[in-house]
């Protein structure tokens, strides 16, 4: 059995457009401050430190970690960045966790930074990340390759464009009541319908804002934990699955070859479901932090963490099932349709899904969340991460 | 206490100066199918993977989104670490301590024949105070060579000594880049790159990949290698402002050591290591390294050179698998340093085989001046 | 007063060479000089993969014999690129991934001859399912855009 381990702090700064006001290491730095602040704990506590750093062409400083080793209190100490693509911030937490449930350290400060408001367009860096000899000369990117996943969800289910604009609109309403938030509207259907075609069938308000920001996450060992007198979130169960870069092997339909269906996010959360004694998902867990940049990932998501049936993600939201007063609240915080600093947005995801469980959402608290899910994606829609956190043991 | 970690599979590819018949994705598929084979086990049988991997020398903004499952991770647990090839083990080890994962394959790779290293390592400079001065892994190593040159007297014959026992070890590694024997007339003859830096004091740059299995105790019982144990694991990291640091000593490596060496209860390194992969990204690394991991006191390493204590015969034969001075495939040449510290253990080094040795310490490096570092401590 | 903010220019400016590859090598030395689109077969599971890679990440198993595939297919999946970013081709554009008849996976390639003028009919005429057939370019040099989709 795994050491237990424990979020016992979360830092978190505005995200925007750029942060024109703080290099990327006053970021990093601001973040930590911020998580050590909130868990109570010195830099001297800290035994390690894992940087969620997703692709750093983004704003042009290559291993940016080694810049950021003072700012992040790391001088001397055991240092690693983790960076699976947009996956960065939950792999990060992961990677976090790991390092405590190894048993070689008891406290570790997981922090990373986005600050792609150095470049115009971070559509350029995410096409470069496309399979040169094949794919690269095609003008693909974060939109374009999920437009693909769009195509084949309502070829499968039948899924319209207005109910993913639905998305899209709780989304951001939500993110009003999230102060971090970036884009914080309130859209309607109409909006995010009128708004303008990108790449068919995504439209602007169907993609995430380009954000700057970051964030942090202190977790620490059971005894030092429960030493600390304070609601903390305990991490249940922890899963990560990958799959091939190649969209193109995926368009079967079949089982784990479905672009628009998430199989391999099915897997990842049937292992961190198992950690955690969880069997019927939809009911068991309470809040759900989802890594959907995209309207339609997080209907594909909803769909493989087992919240509802292939095909029903939709139809249920024009029930209000995924409303924050909702059965299954999911991305009370606004999610990555309202903040996408691409490091850390699966962070925080991690961070926002603790902060339910320990009471300490604010605005966005969804009464009664017990046990909480968060979740990443990255790459080809092919890395995925899930962590399942809990108020208790 | 924590679970304790064996590696069971241990795979190189041949380092070569280019390998244009094979694209990235083969390469690495080829370490990872080896180690696999040695380890006598299937894909299907790993529950994890572990890369570390530099987007720029790769060549793109994610470069695991494409080599991922060359690494052996189509659907399976993968996690990929920036850090030098070495830090995936480390990483991997963590998953395996946790009881969440049994086993683990790790790979590194670069293919440098196909980048401008130099060029992306100036891209590593921070844009407003550091990177309009030319600083690079070689300008940077400029800097560290004069403050410890300076401070020890050290003279520029001990580096080229290194150089020339690396590159006299590798004629009994048929996998290292160069085979060749070199002169120390030769080192101090190559032309100065970053005063006083010469050519021939870098480690050249190649193409290769290398793979390792890794097992929990109980996963690893039954396979069909004996374990080589990972006794001690440290890593650490000083600042990036070189204005800051003490550069004539490896600081980080000396904190790693230290972390290494109380896991693994080793208090004498030169009397209770049997040989060393050192990450001799320029000869001084290797000297310098000597003082930090405490082979000998601070300014004895080129004495310790001189007395021949690390030369293939010597109480601690250092590299004797050529080392990086023989061809570095740059992200992963720590996992290689692994790699070959494991084959020691295992008694499998062939003809660069230590006799008797049963404890190896293998040493990873990244970064400008030797930034960060890592230590393993291997064990039978 | 207001604090002046400074910005410093950057740019990357990085040249790589990718090595292409026994397999890939072939797979444009055919396209190029014979007009003719080779899948490769996995040497255990026996999936034809198109495009050609060295080996099955599935199998973990070494690719085997070539195949010839095409000259039509199948639409699996397609966008149609309407905003212009960095670096792109000029928009509109529509891409598809076509899984060409006799290959068991699907491959990237520009679908010409589209009316834009109404996006979501044009969409409509892409819908998955829909048949394409190759056209090769009268000047080939040897890489993945000597040819292109166009509706059967
Ligand atoms: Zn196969």
């Amino acid at each position: 059995m795994p050491r237990n381990v424990a979020i016992v702090g979360t830092g978190q700064t505005k995200y925007t457009t750029a942060r024109n006001e703080e290099t990327y290491e006053e970021l990093i730095h601001q973040a930590a401050r911020i998580a050590l602040e909130d868990a109570e704990l010195t830099l001297k506590d800290i035994d390690a430190v894992v940087i969620s750093q997703a692709p750093e062409a983004l704003f042009g400083i290559d291993h940016p970690e080694r810049w950021v080793v003072g700012a992040a209190g790391a001088i001397g100490k055991p240092v690693m960045r983790v960076h699976t693509g947009g996956a960065t911030g939950g792999s990060a937490a992961q990677a976090g966790f790991f390092h405590v449930a190894s048993g070689l350290f008891d406290t570790v400060l997981v922090v990373g930074a986005e600050k792609q408001g150095d470049t115009p367009d971070a559509q350029l860096v995410l096409n470069r990340i496309m399979e040169p000899r094949y794919e690269l000369p095609f003008g693909l990117n974060a939109i374009s390759m999920t437009s693909f996943q769009a195509v084949r969800h309502m070829h499968k289910y039948g899924t319209t464009q207005e109910q993913l604009a639905l998305v899209a609109v709780r989304s951001r309403r939500n993110a009003l009541n999230n102060p971090y938030a970036h884009i914080r509207a309130n859209h309607t259907v109409a909006d995010v319908m009128k708004s303008r075609m990108l790449c068919w069938p995504l439209k602007l308000l169907d993609c995430p804002p380009r954000s700057s920001g970051s964030c942090a996450i202190v977790m620490a060992s059971e005894e030092r934990a429960k030493g600390m007198g304070k609601p903390v979130a305990w991490v249940r169960g922890v899963g990560a699955t990958s799959t091939t870069y190649y969209m193109g092997d995926k368009l079967s339909g079949l089982p784990f070859n479905e672009h628009g269906d998430w199989d391999e996010l099915a897997l990842a959360a049937q292992h961190a479901y198992k950690q955690a004694g969880i069997t019927k998902p939809g009911d068991e867990i309470h809040v759900a932090e989802i890594y959907a940049p995209f309207t339609i990932c997080e209907v594909a998501a909803k769909e493989a963490l087992g919240f509802c049936e292939k095909g029903q993600a939709c139809p249920l939201e024009e029930k209000g099932w995924w409303d924050i007063d909702g059965h299954l609240p999911t991305n009370p915080s606004g999610g990555a349709l309202a903040s996408n600093p691409i490091a850390v947005t699966g962070l925080a995801r991690v961070a926002e899904a603790a902060l339910q469980v320990m009471g300490k959402a604010g605005q966005r608290q969804v009464d009664g969340a017990g046990t909480a899910v968060a979740t990443a994606i990255g790459g080809t829609l092919q890395f995925h991460t899930v962590m399942v956190v809990s108020n208790r043991l | 206490m924590t679970r304790r970690v064996a590696i069971v599979g241990i795979a190189q590819t041949r380092l070569e100066t280019e390998k244009p018949d094979q694209i990235l994705d083969e390469v690495i598929f080829e370490a990872a199918s080896k180690a696999l084979a040695d380890a006598g086990i299937g894909r299907e049988e790993v529950d994890s993977i572990t890369i570390a991997a530099a987007d720029q020398i790769d060549g793109r903004p994610i470069s695991s989104m494409l080599e991922a499952c060359p690494a052996g991770a189509y659907l399976k647990d993968e996690i990929k670490t920036t850090e030098e090839g070495s830090y995936a083990a480390i990483l991997a080890s963590l998953r395996i301590m946790s009881g969440v994962f049994d086993s683990a394959l790790v790979v590194s790779w670069s293919k440098c024949s196909e980048v401008p290293v130099t060029r992306v390592s100036n891209y590593g400079a921070e844009p407003f105070f550091h990177r309009p001065f030319g600083l690079n892994y070689i300008t940077t190593t400029g800097f560290m060579v004069n403050a410890y040159r300076a401070k020890y007297g050290l003279p520029e014959m001990a580096a080229a000594k290194v150089v020339v026992k690396n590159r006299g070890n590798a004629l009994n590694n048929p996998l290292a880049c160069y085979q060749t024997p070199v002169s120390t007339e030769e080192v101090l003859s190559s032309r100065i790159v970053a005063w006083p830096v010469r050519a021939m004091d870098m480690a050249p740059l190649c193409d290769g990949a290398c793979a390792l299995v890794l097992a929990s105790e109980e996963r690893a019982r039954g396979m069909v290698q004996p374990p080589v144990w990972i006794q001690g694991m440290g890593w650490a990291t000083e600042t990036y402002y070189l204005g800051e640091r003490d550069l004539s000593r490896l600081t980080s490596l000396e904190v790693a050591a230290r972390r290494a060496y109380a896991m693994a209860g080793v208090t004498n390194p030169l009397r209770e290591l049997d040989v060393a992969e050192i990450h001799d990204i320029a000869d001084y690394h290797e000297l310098m390294a000597y003082e930090a991991l405490g082979l000998c006191p601070w300014g004895q390493a080129a004495r310790l050179m001189e007395e021949g204590v690390t030369e293939m015969g010597g109480r601690l034969p250092v590299n004797p698998s050529g080392g990086a001075l023989s061809g570095s495939p740059f992200f992963a040449t720590g996992l290689v340093r692994l790699a070959e510290a494991a084959l020691q253990v295992r008694g499998d080094a062939g003809r660069r085989q230590v006799k008797g040795a049963k404890r190896a310490l293998a040493h990873g490096s990244y970064g400008f001046c030797g930034q960060g570092n890592s230590v393993f401590i291997l064990g039978e | 007063m207001a604090e002046e903010l400074v910005f410093i220019p950057g740019r990357w400016d990085i040249t790589y060479n990718y090595a292409a590859g026994k397999v890939s090598s072939k797979f444009f030395a055919e396209l190029r000089d014979n007009k003719r689109l080779m899948g490769i077969k996995c040497s255990r599971c026996g999936r034809v993969m198109m495009p050609p890679r060295g080996f099955c990440e599935r199998c973990f198993a070494p690719a085997g014999e070539w195949v010839e595939v095409g000259p039509e297919g199948t639409i699996q999946a397609f966008t149609i690129t309407v905003e212009k970013f960095e670096g792109n081709p000029d928009p509109p554009f529509a891409v598809a991934y076509v899984q060409l008849d006799g290959a068991d996976t699907a491959m990237l390639n520009y679908v010409r001859g589209l009316d834009f003028s109404d996006l979501n009919r044009a969409a409509e005429s892409l819908r998955v399912g829909t048949r394409v057939r190759v056209v090769y370019k009268e000047q080939r040099a040897g890489e993945v855009t000597d040819f292109e989709y166009e509706l059967v």
